[in-house]
């Protein structure tokens, strides 16, 4: 009962930074949708009128399409906001608080993932209004699946990013090092091309680790590229077990971060 | 009754990286980075009751804000030990730390760019305020601290002084019993500055809460301050009321004159030397600065001997005291 | 005071506050690294299912992908650390600062800051050039290295240029403190031959976003794709550009004086 005030008061604030930052939000993903559509442009002229690895044209801009959409649900800017609440002393007067600050970064991104991905599913429906290759064939029972899987894709990316923000209180490049996942997540995660497309080899490694449910799954869910219970199940499984390992690796570092922090300081 | 804040030989070593300034200094730390333990606080113990308003006095770097950072459980110390009402602040958890409030002078909690209020119910969420205590409080802290004309506005169109006041609601709206107060009157002018010192007292007076503070303003600890630790080079080296500090600092009080009469002029820094060590000189004023003791017999033979209209005996101003002690160590001068 | 003095007082200091972080300059070329690695294989991804992109083959677009890295570096050196902060600076009107100063404010804007380990960026992508170069068999004549540098110089002030209508662009968007993110999401456009792209990405990259002329013709001279003409015709644009964000820029720093004057 606390915890929904508390939540509802978090998410109100977040929500209400985010009008004032309105403009520059739609700057960052404007940002977060080149990516794709360049990958789309490209992609459409190798394919030609012939299809790639069982994609035609029609296929990657749909395919691309969820891309935009699912990244913008699950991306966590967290290590960003916490390496500057890290180096600015910003997060002294949160930890005086009664509250974990995990949570206002829980908070900020429900707000802020409201928020672009209305805007993404309203381009998104206007664009398929216009050109029939990006619709989505209505089927109530695969967009649920997928909201699950988003929902476990975006917990699990919010831990990587979080876990990752706090090796601020190691070292001054815990942004480089999630940048450096971003560019392997490129490949892995399925940002420029379907893992289909990769070396067989290589798409095995983004199975095996995390990078395959932090976006690509929940993309082939939507896209039904993945179907078949079976399969549908194994994914959940694999984000599952992955999201475990994330909680775990948070935990041992938070609580060193915060004994190393209180050892040495802001 | 019982303290409500003990400390008990704290200490707090830092490692820090060291570099020359210039190109030499930057070429040097590149090559080979050199690091320094500097012991930020030593030793330091003291016990405060409940209702009192404490502050720290000492030069930057002194240690003041590492001890206050250990109080309110973000350092943990290197060795010794702290109760803060009740609880050991570094592992008190949410208990704790509903129970204080940190504000820091150049660090803020309210967001910058929505009013104050947002922040305020912000915190009514986090620490569970009721509804009808929530309107109580602000509205008391509204009216205390004079904020009804801001609350609405977003707080970067804020002054300094303002910003500060509703740091201060923001901060008292759980009604904490202990108040840590960083250099609360930074960069603020006198007005914010004595308007920030009116509501602390109003505050401990009605709600018996207990105020450790650090300030560079003098006036701050002159005005609110029934105590002072006074820290240097992380050592605790006084514990006690402000005046009885200045009595033992400086066996010195300073006679000040006004030289009047027609051959007044005849008098020069000479003559005057021969009473008391000559502070300033400027015809017809002129200040002396004697032994404590000595102070009447002094003042009654500058009477006799010089045409005096005016003459005044005082203790010397405070920010020289202090400034005087850091400087010569008070271990030295007091024992 | 002499406007080169000033500059060089500005990046000595620069130079030394920068040497104080050795590590800084090892992290900058392992990540320009890793991007290029990115970039490499990003486009051998393509190419595992083509031969050629926009007519490009795979070593000619590695040339390309060394210029796009030589103009990247220029801009995480020069722009991005000078006249990239001005958004921030309108905002918390820091510019009055620069304002004051007895200098024309573009110049001093554009050039007070030097990020020198980004350099390493220019040295490493026009190294991946040569060595695309040197796999396609092909040494450039004379005339064609002259034809690169010169386009090269006109590609740099194309970049320049859309800094600085972007930053003037501030003056008016103020809340928008981002804004040089518009820049990085055209930009990540010039990684491949305009060619590539389907008519419509085409128009915006050569016409209204000119970043086309920014990497492909450069990469063009290289690889002999360029006629003399064109050449030319790049710095001609180049000229234009600089020109049009000028006047942009003057007259946004007009109203900016006038609005809080």
């Amino acid at each position: 009962m606390s915890w929904t005030r508390r939540y509802g008061a978090l998410i109100r604030n977040a929500w209400l930074i985010d009008l004032q930052y309105r403009a520059s939000i739609v700057l960052w993903m404007l940002w977060g949708v080149t990516e794709p559509t360049i990958a789309l442009g490209i992609w459409w002229a190798i394919a030609g009128d012939g299809r790639i690895g069982g994609y035609a044209r029609a296929d990657f801009a749909r395919y691309f399409f969820a891309v935009m959409l699912v990244n913008q649900l699950t991306i966590a800017w967290d290590s960003w906001y916490l390496d500057r609440w890290i180096r600015e002393g910003e997060l002294n007067f949160r930890l005086a608080r009664p509250l974990h600050p995990a949570h206002e970064a829980v908070a900020d991104n429900i707000a802020y993932k409201a928020r672009t991905a209305s805007v993404i599913l309203v381009v998104w429906l206007i664009a398929a209004a216009a050109w029939p290759a990006v619709r989505l064939p209505l089927a109530p029972g695969r967009w649920a699946v997928t909201a699950v899987a988003v929902l476990l894709a975006a917990a699990m990316r919010f831990f990587i990013s979080f876990t990752t923000g706090l090796l601020a209180f190691w070292t001054t490049r815990a942004t480089a090092i999630m940048e450096l996942h971003a560019g392997v997540s490129l490949f892995l995660a399925g940002r420029i091309a379907p893992l289909s497309l990769l070396p067989p080899a290589v798409a095995g490694v983004a199975g095996v680790l995390w990078f395959r449910y932090m976006l690509a799954f929940p993309v082939e869910l939507l896209t039904g590229a993945v179907y078949g219970s079976d399969a549908v199940l194994r994914g959940l499984a694999g984000q599952i077990v992955w999201l475990g390992v994330w909680i775990a690796a948070y935990r041992v570092v938070w609580t060193r971060g915060i004994r190393k922090y209180g050892a040495v300081g802001g | 009754m019982a303290p409500v804040v003990t400390a008990e030989r704290l200490t707090k070593t830092f490692r820090v990286k060291v570099r020359d300034p210039g190109m030499k200094g930057a070429v040097q730390a590149l090559v080979r980075p050199r690091n320094r333990d500097v012991q930020a606080v030593r030793d330091v113990t003291f016990a405060i009751e409940p209702g009192e308003i404490v502050a720290f006095l000492g030069p930057n770097g002194a240690g003041k804000t590492t001890t206050l950072k250990m109080l309110t459980g973000l350092l943990y110390p290197t060795s010794g030990r702290a109760e803060v009402a009740g609880f050991t602040p570094w592992t008190g958890g949410p208990e704790c730390k509903r129970r204080l409030a940190l504000v820091l002078g150049n660090r803020q909690q309210l967001v910058w760019d929505l009013p104050p209020e947002e922040t305020f119910l912000l915190n009514r969420a986090i620490y569970d305020i009721g509804e009808a205590e929530y309107r109580e409080r602000l509205a008391e802290l509204v009216g205390l601290l004079e904020l009804t004309e801001v609350l609405e506005k977003p707080v970067r169109q804020l002054s300094l002084g303002e910003r500060m006041k509703c740091e201060l609601a923001a901060s008292l709206l759980h009604r904490p019993p202990l108040l840590f107060l960083d250099e609360p009157t930074l960069g603020l002018d006198v007005t914010a500055q004595e308007a920030i010192r009116r509501f602390l007292i109003q505050y401990r007076d009605r709600h018996g809460a207990t105020v450790l503070l650090t300030s560079h303003y003098m006036q701050d600890v002159t005005a609110l301050a029934s105590r002072v630790l006074m820290i240097n080079r992380g050592r605790l080296l006084y514990d006690g009321a402000l005046g009885a500090l200045v009595a033992r600092i400086t066996r010195m009080k300073r006679i000040e004159l006004v030289l009047g009469g027609g051959d007044g002029g005849r008098v020069d820094a000479e003559t005057l030397a021969a009473f008391g060590e000559v502070k300033s000189f400027r015809f017809p004023n002129a200040v002396l600065e004697v032994p404590r003791d000595e102070a009447p017999a002094t003042s009654a033979r500058i009477l006799a001997a010089l045409p005096v209209a005016d003459l005044s005996i005082e203790d010397p101003p405070i920010e020289e005291v202090i400034r005087r002690a850091f400087a010569q160590g008070l271990e030295e001068e007091g024992t | 005071m002499n406007p080169m003095r000033m500059l060089a007082a500005f990046w000595r200091l620069n130079l030394a506050e920068e040497l104080q972080y050795r590590a800084n300059f090892v992290a900058s070329v392992l990540g320009t690294v890793f991007y290029m690695a990115t970039a490499l294989l990003t486009l051998a991804l393509f190419f595992r299912h083509t031969t050629a992109l926009g007519g490009w083959d795979y070593w000619e677009i590695v040339v390309l992908l060394g210029v796009f890295n030589a103009l990247t570096g220029v801009i995480e050196a020069v722009l991005r650390p000078g006249i990239g902060q001005l958004a921030g600076e309108v905002r918390s009107g820091e510019l009055d600062l620069v304002l004051v100063k007895p200098v024309d404010p573009q110049a001093f804007v554009s050039f007070r800051r030097l990020d020198i380990w980004r350099f390493a960026d220019v040295v490493l992508g026009l190294a991946l050039a040569a060595y695309a170069l040197h796999r396609l068999h092909r040494v450039p004549s004379l005339a064609q290295v002259a034809t690169f540098g010169l386009t090269l110089a006109a590609a740099a002030v194309v970049v320049y240029a859309i800094w600085v209508a972007l930053m003037s662009l501030a003056f008016w968007f103020v809340s928008v403190e981002n804004i040089a993110v518009l820049f990085d999401a055209v930009y990540e456009g010039a990684r491949y031959p305009v060619s590539a792209y389907p008519g419509a990405l085409r128009f915006l990259f050569v016409y209204l976003i000119p970043i086309a002329w920014t990497t492909t013709i450069p990469a063009s001279a290289l690889t002999g794709r360029l006629r003399p003409g064109s050449a030319l015709l790049a710095a001609v644009v180049a000229g234009v550009v600089f020109a049009l964000a000028r006047v942009l820029w003057r007259t946004a720093l007009k109203r900016y004086t006038g609005a809080s004057g």
